[in-house]
């Protein structure tokens, strides 16, 4: 096979004579050949592989002394040749028409990616797909339903049951009334959460199928490059709005090491989870004023992070480049399955989690632990103007996004909240930490260090800024 | 994450810890599989080419498939019996080039150079066959079994756009295999030509 692809002389030489210094004394999976071609085009690992051969410096002197016959650089003219092949090959085996065939919805890109028509048709996607489908109808319609029937139905049940089975009061809050297992928890998981989550999945899944996201990234490339990103870092942005946890993972997509602490820094800061995402939505859609200003404040910091994190942190932006798919017309049974799927995952991480924090909860209170923890919650608390009683919600917040954003839901139920304060309590619970779930993903993906300091910064910046807010409401005195 | 230690990995671990990701549920039979050490087959190629859904096709489980590059970032796994033997097939993040540039490129490589695979299954998208061979190239040079499948020709033969296979063979010395995973055409012909690679002792490096 080796007579398919010849280089330039020059390198066939090198190749011969560091194949014959490598041969039989380093064992590998691949050819020598290959490792010989991978050496000149200075492949990191192929050489931190071989570093330490006693014969390396050998290799290192072919490399240098065949470089110094070639103009551009080795790698160039090794992926050159390859090139040329692989285009002569192309070219022999495919018959093409001479007159190309249009592409399917061609239309449909340009007007996706020209500026004049891509950012009115992304706002109105974001209109109809989450605010609509994912805030109004998700986190409203259904979330009302699902939690009336709770309310009304399953939870006073639960509450005779378990005082019938236990006698114990104590224990039988580990179960029933305001904190219990199953009328806290599982409401929460079933009745707030996963009506939200499933409108989400199913818009995503749509656009993923469709081909939309490469054409987004088009889109904002430009937006992007002012913050040190490049446009390919909207996937796992816009991942993020259905949960921070994976587009945690998704960012090793990114090219460099500056582009993903970016890309992570502001999906622990600004990306709005979907469960957080559809309570606030459903929250403030009641009060377009109140909605203004949260989007409003979360688009700016969000930019102004990006930009001043692209300052800060070292580093050159990266070239974009990126594949840009066919449009296609997403297959239904493809969305189902693929929303199944994920919510699936979705509700096996969350599940044990929402219990677990029933039980903490629980236990907090027996002890007096979580009265502790309150208290010296509840002056920062007032701090950004918000009733004493928000308290348990920032904590249950630290605990899990969406456990947190639940809780306000709740909180605004019972009617305690002004609009000013669900938006300082909005503002700064987006703001805040993601859940532990995320925090666990960060320390795998990103180090230690990194990530501490991610995590100082985002919760001194979340409750610096929700004071900030409350006091420029109140100065400005605008009565939402 | 180093490719090694993610529960996905096909490295044969003595803990295997299953963690779920999105999407990435590996099968009810990668347990099995981490018993007896089965021979490996990986799914490689450039992002965005139908790897996943041709994994989801061969193992009967399912990996998030997505149109956009980059959603398969971890290396998932899953059995499935080809006449008669179980293989375990592993299906990686997309890569353009041996020389990774990002982390997921990274993984995919991982998979391909540290391990014993005995079967690299390069998916290629038809309508960009001329960009796409570069990899091939790359894996022949390497002598690693290769077996190409050029997928999507059904949007290819929309562009008019048609593939002579055997001449396609004939050039690289590596079997062939014309498929539109979405309408499941060419699967049996590609599960034919994975049961005569992989058959004991046809297994051979060169061809």
């Amino acid at each position: 096979m080796s007579n398919l692809l010849f280089y330039p002389p020059l390198i066939e030489s090198a190749i011969a004579r560091i194949e014959a210094l490598i041969r039989d004394r380093f064992d590998s999976t691949l050819s020598p050949r290959s490792l010989a071609l991978l050496l000149l085009q200075n492949d990191p690992e192929t050489r931190s592989q071989l570093q330490g051969e006693p014969y390396f410096p050998e290799i290192e002197a072919i490399i240098r002394e065949t470089q110094a016959n070639f103009t551009e650089s080795l790698s160039f003219a090794i992926a050159e040749s390859r090139h040329n092949l692989a285009l002569a090959i192309a070219q022999e085996v495919t018959v093409a028409p001479q007159h190309p065939k249009a592409v399917k919805y061609e239309w449909l890109h340009h007007l996706t990616v020209h500026p004049l028509t891509g950012i009115p048709l992304l706002l109105l996607i974001l209109y109809f797909g989450i605010y609509q489908f994912v805030g109004v109808f998700g986190g409203g319609t259904l979330v009302d339903s699902i939690e009336g029937f709770f309310e009304a139905q399953i939870n006073p049940q639960v509450d005779i049951l378990v005082a019938a089975i236990i006698p114990w009061p104590i224990l039988q809050d580990l179960f029933a009334h305001d904190y219990g297992i199953i009328t806290l928890g599982l409401r929460y998981a079933i009745a707030i959460v996963l009506p939200i989550v499933t409108t989400f999945f199913l818009m995503f899944s749509c656009l993923e199928d469709s081909g939309y996201l490469p054409r987004l990234s088009l889109l904002v490339d430009r937006i992007f490059k002012t913050m040190g990103l490049s446009g390919r870092s909207i996937i796992p942005l816009i991942l993020g709005l259905g949960c921070g946890t994976m587009a945690t993972l998704v960012t090793r997509t990114l090219e460099s090491k500056r582009e993903r602490v970016i890309a992570t820094l502001l999906l622990a800061l600004t990306v709005p989870c979907s469960a957080q995402l559809g309570v606030i939505l459903a929250l403030l859609s009641q009060e377009p004023v109140a909605l203004f200003v949260w989007t409003i404040v979360m688009l700016a910091i969000f930019v102004g992070i990006g930009f001043l994190a692209g300052k800060a942190i070292p580093g050159e932006s990266t070239c974009f480049y990126m594949e840009i798919p066919p449009l296609r017309i997403p297959r239904p049974q493809a969305i189902l399955t693929k929303t199944y799927v994920r919510l699936k995952w979705y509700f096996g991480e969350v599940l044990p989690l929402f219990i677990l924090a029933s039980v903490l909860i629980w236990i907090g209170k027996i002890t007096g632990l979580f009265g502790i923890l309150i208290k010296g919650l509840e002056p920062i608390v007032t701090a950004l103007g918000l009733p004493k009683a928000a308290a348990p919600t920032f904590l249950y917040g630290f605990f899990r996004r969406d456990y947190g954003a639940a809780g306000m839901f709740d909180l605004h139920d019972s009617g305690i909240l002004s609009s000013q304060q669900l938006v300082v309590a909005a503002v700064t619970l987006t703001l805040f930490m993601p859940c532990i779930a995320q925090l666990q993903f960060m320390f795998k993906e990103r180090g230690i260090k990194t990530t501490i300091a991610i995590a100082s910064f985002v919760i001194l910046f979340a409750f610096s800024l929700g004071y900030g807010l409350n006091q420029l409401l109140t100065i400005m005195e605008l009565s939402l | 994450m180093n490719c090694h230690d993610c529960p996905q990995s096909c490295r044969l671990k003595p803990h295997p810890q299953r963690r779920r990701f999105f999407g990435l549920l590996p099968g009810k039979s990668s347990k099995q599989s981490l018993a007896v050490a089965h021979k490996k087959v990986a799914l490689v190629g450039p992002p965005n080419v139908g790897k996943s859904l041709i994994f989801n096709l061969l193992t009967k489980t399912y990996v998030t498939v997505s149109n956009y590059p980059g959603t398969t970032v971890e290396v998932a796994q899953g059995n499935a019996n080809v006449a008669g033997e179980i293989l375990t097939f592993c299906d990686t993040p997309g890569m353009y080039s041996l020389i990774p540039i990002t982390e997921e490129e990274r993984v995919a490589r991982d998979l391909v150079l540290s391990q014993k695979v005995d079967l690299v299954i390069h998916v290629v998208d038809a309508k960009n066959l001329d960009r796409m061979l570069n990899l091939t190239l790359q894996l022949i040079e390497a002598k690693l079994p290769v077996l190409l499948v050029v997928n999507m020709m059904d949007e290819a033969r929309q562009l008019g756009l048609r593939i002579d296979e055997h001449q396609l063979a004939y050039q690289l010395g590596i079997p062939v295999v014309l498929m539109s995973a979405v309408q499941k055409i060419g699967l049996r012909k590609l599960i034919a030509e994975v049961a005569d690679r992989v058959q004991p002792p046809l297994l051979s490096t060169s061809y």
